[in-house]
């Protein structure tokens, strides 16, 4: 008798509309830009895409506080790389005990994002930083070193280059 | 009065018609817009808010254009309007696909069939009781002439509705045969057994009405369930109403009755082998078929051109109340509007039913619970008038 | 123009009867079997334009809810399943089509002998109701829906009845005949 009123009845069907039509509601009414709004999607070109802070984007050599390559290369991200995307070829520089990088290639073109290279390191040198808007026109443009204004890996995550944010 | 001569008389149809035909296809592509942006705001997203993804050229300069509206308070409901002028424009000029195999002429006459079909129904609807308006002395022809608010005010009006309404089926079914491929038949099958299923609750609640009111005119029936009907009355109303509703979804081939086109079982059903106008024929179709089930829901159940809905309207406002207790074309559009709504409310709610409990629930539950409604209604008509 | 019009207003009923004539003449002459349906619905809408022309407006309103959107669904929704190829469709109505010639005269002789009155006497003068005293209170022209719902509940209620149970009985003969043996 309780499964045929529960039948009969639409009791859940009108719960289900209370809960969309909530949202709607609060959507509809905070749709315009000058509240804060209600809804979960991110206008990305015209706001700035908000990056959650595992995200993992392009590898970046980091420097430390005197600016000298933080890399000593120990080559363990090298060996561990699954698609072998990185070549180090070691060096010595005036004044610095440990070993430098003359070279450090990175084609990023094959670079599956998995993270290794930084877990591995020993000496926190890499990181992959939160930039996404990778996409290029040559293929030239994905293998990334050391030298090179627009293909050098010390910058750190630029704003979006496709965002239009204006306010 | 003038009575008016036959071309008098032809010439007042004709401008009632293109009324109507201008009421349809400005609500229609309207609706199409609110599905995109009530369905996002439904599910917290925004709906559609710029064209195509470009950031460069004229698409990039609507999109920061559109952007800017945003700033406006009614304006931000209304960007991504650009994005259906372009749909319009690409179904009317894309390529007319016709595949190899396919009956050429039954392939024809489908979409035709059930477009033609969803309009006509509007023949028998009244807008608004009476008369809707009266040309000017100056105009030409038929100058003085006054115009109702109903294009054929037959005397049975709901039987016309019904009865071009079923013809309805046959674009769906043929249009599944004609395509001479799998999926197509498949939703065309369905929706056959689907239609002809959901017809009987249909017009066994729309039965209520008619006992109600004893007449079969829709404009009588509009205005005797509006104002003409005791306190016992609202009871079948309101369950005739629920399941109405019901059976117009069903009917009309939505969520969560949309069996013939199953996006994610049938492809898309029916019109999978359709493209340009013909599918566009199809999609109007479904559309005004919504217009028209909303329309008769409101006429019939929210009170047609009065203010209150369920026949309040005669229990609460007596008709010497200024505006609100006379009967306004502008109250039978906004419920039109608010049950087109419903519709999206209820597709962005509800999940489809398996084919079988689709079934199952006309034949089960809503033929039963039509028919003791029916029974309610003859109950109210019998002890309470 | 004016006169044009009435015209072709008077003669709507011509008008649909040739309309419908050559519905029926594209479902008997057409090869395909969804094709004759196709006819066979234009003929019915045409034959409830007829009645729609004599300003019997339910029965009209009846003949495409009943015929166009019930009946022909069904025949439409079986000949779609049946599926036959061109050569084998074709000796079916090649066959069939030495019996269907009788069949049609027989069919005509048949009508002319029972409308011979109707169709070659002269036209009635006032419309045939069975219990006049039925009839009062209504306006035939406008009411006829509750006129014919009259003489369906009031004259002839008990064949009425009679007809559904028969309607019924056949359903019940149908399940059973089409069910397999399985509880």
């Amino acid at each position: 008798m309780n499964k045929l009123l529960r039948t009969l009845i639409p009791f859940d069907i009108a719960k289900g509309l209370s809960i969309t039509g909530k949202h709607f509601c609060k959507v509809f009414f905070t749709a315009n830009r000058r509240k804060v709004p209600f809804h979960i999607v991110s206008e990305y070109p015209e706001v700035v895409a908000k990056i959650q802070p595992r995200f993992r984007g392009r590898l970046t050599l980091l420097k430390d506080e005197q600016g000298e390559i933080k890399c000593v290369c120990c080559l363990a991200c090298e060996k561990i790389c699954p698609t072998q995307v990185i070549t180090i070829e070691k060096g010595k520089k005036e004044g610095r005990k440990m070993p430098f990088p003359v070279r450090y290639d990175f084609e990023m073109e094959r670079c599956i994002f998995c993270e290794f290279c930084v877990e591995s390191c020993g000496f926190d040198s890499i990181i992959l930083n939160h930039q996404f808007e990778l996409a290029a026109y040559n293929r030239e443009d994905f293998s990334l070193g050391m030298e090179g204004a627009m293909q050098n890996m010390y910058d750190p995550s630029p704003v979006g280059k496709f965002s239009v944010a204006d306010d | 009065m003038p009575t008016p001569t036959l071309t008098q008389f032809i010439v007042i149809t004709l401008v009632q018609c293109l009324l109507v035909v201008i009421f349809v296809f400005v609500v229609v592509p309207l609706t199409v817009f609110a599905e995109r942006k009530v369905l996002g705001y439904l599910q917290q997203r925004l709906g559609s808010t710029r064209v195509a993804s470009g950031h460069v050229g004229v698409t990039g300069w609507m999109n920061r254009g559109m952007w800017k509206w945003g700033r406006i308070p009614v304006l931000s409901y209304w960007r991504g309007i650009p994005g259906l002028v372009a749909d319009i424009l690409k179904l009317i000029l894309k390529e007319d696909v016709i595949p190899a195999k396919a009956d050429k002429f039954v392939f024809f006459i489908a979409p035709a069939l059930s477009m033609v079909s969803a309009v006509v129904v509007f023949a028998a609807v009244s807008f608004v009781p009476g008369v809707f308006f009266t040309f000017p002395a100056w105009f030409p022809l038929v100058g003085g002439l006054p115009v109702s608010g109903g294009i054929a005010d037959i005397n049975v009006g709901l039987l016309w509705i019904l009865g071009v309404a079923s013809v309805g089926v046959y674009g769906i079914v043929l249009a599944g045969w004609a395509s001479n491929s799998k999926y197509p038949l498949l939703g065309g099958l369905r929706s056959a057994a689907q239609m002809v299923s959901y017809e009987v609750p249909l017009a066994i609640s729309l039965l209520a009405p008619v006992v109600l009111t004893a007449s079969l005119n829709f404009g009588e029936m509009s205005t005797r369930m509006a104002v003409g009907l005791p306190f016992w009355g609202l009871v079948p109303q309101i369950l005739g109403f629920l399941i109405y509703l019901t059976c117009g979804f069903a009917e009309t081939n939505r969520l969560p009755f949309d069996m013939p086109e199953a996006e994610n079982e049938l492809v898309a059903g029916f019109h999978t082998e359709y493209s340009g106008m013909k599918f566009g024929f199809f999609y109007l179709a479904e559309y005004i078929n919504m217009t028209v089930v909303a329309a008769l829901a409101a006429g019939f159940f929210l009170g047609g051109p009065w203010l209150l809905p369920f026949g309040l309207q005669g229990l609460l406002i007596p008709a010497s109340v200024p505006f609100i207790g006379q009967p306004h074309a502008i109250f039978f559009a906004v419920k039109i509007i608010f049950m087109l709504f419903t519709y999206i409310w209820v597709r962005g709610t509800i999940p489809r039913y398996r084919y079988d409990q689709v079934m199952s629930v006309a034949w089960k539950y809503l033929i039963p619970m039509a028919l003791a409604n029916l029974l309610l209604a003859a109950l109210v008509r019998c002890f309470a008038v | 123009m004016e006169h044009l019009l009435e015209t072709i207003g008077r003669n709507m009923f011509a008008i649909f009867g040739v309309m419908t004539l050559c519905g029926a003449a594209f479902m008997v002459a057409s090869r395909s079997a969804v094709h004759s349906v196709l006819g066979f619905l234009f003929a019915m809408l045409c034959i409830a334009g007829c009645f729609l022309s004599l300003e019997a407006e339910f029965l009209g309103m009846a003949q495409i809810l009943v015929y166009a959107g019930g009946i022909v669904v069904l025949f439409l929704f079986v000949v779609m399943l049946v599926e036959m190829s061109k050569k084998r469709e074709k000796e079916v109505f090649q066959l069939q089509s030495r019996y269907a010639v009788v069949a049609v005269l027989v069919g005509a002789a048949v009508f002319v002998g029972v409308f011979r009155k109707v169709i070659f006497g002269a036209a009635s003068p006032e419309a045939l109701v069975l219990r006049p005293e039925l009839a009062q209170g209504l306006n035939v022209a406008n009411q006829n829906a509750q006129a014919v719902s009259r003489s369906l509940f009031a004259d002839f209620l008990l064949p009425f009845e009679i007809l559904s149970v028969i309607l019924l009985v056949a359903l019940v003969g149908a399940v059973v005949l089409a069910k397999t043996e399985r509880v």
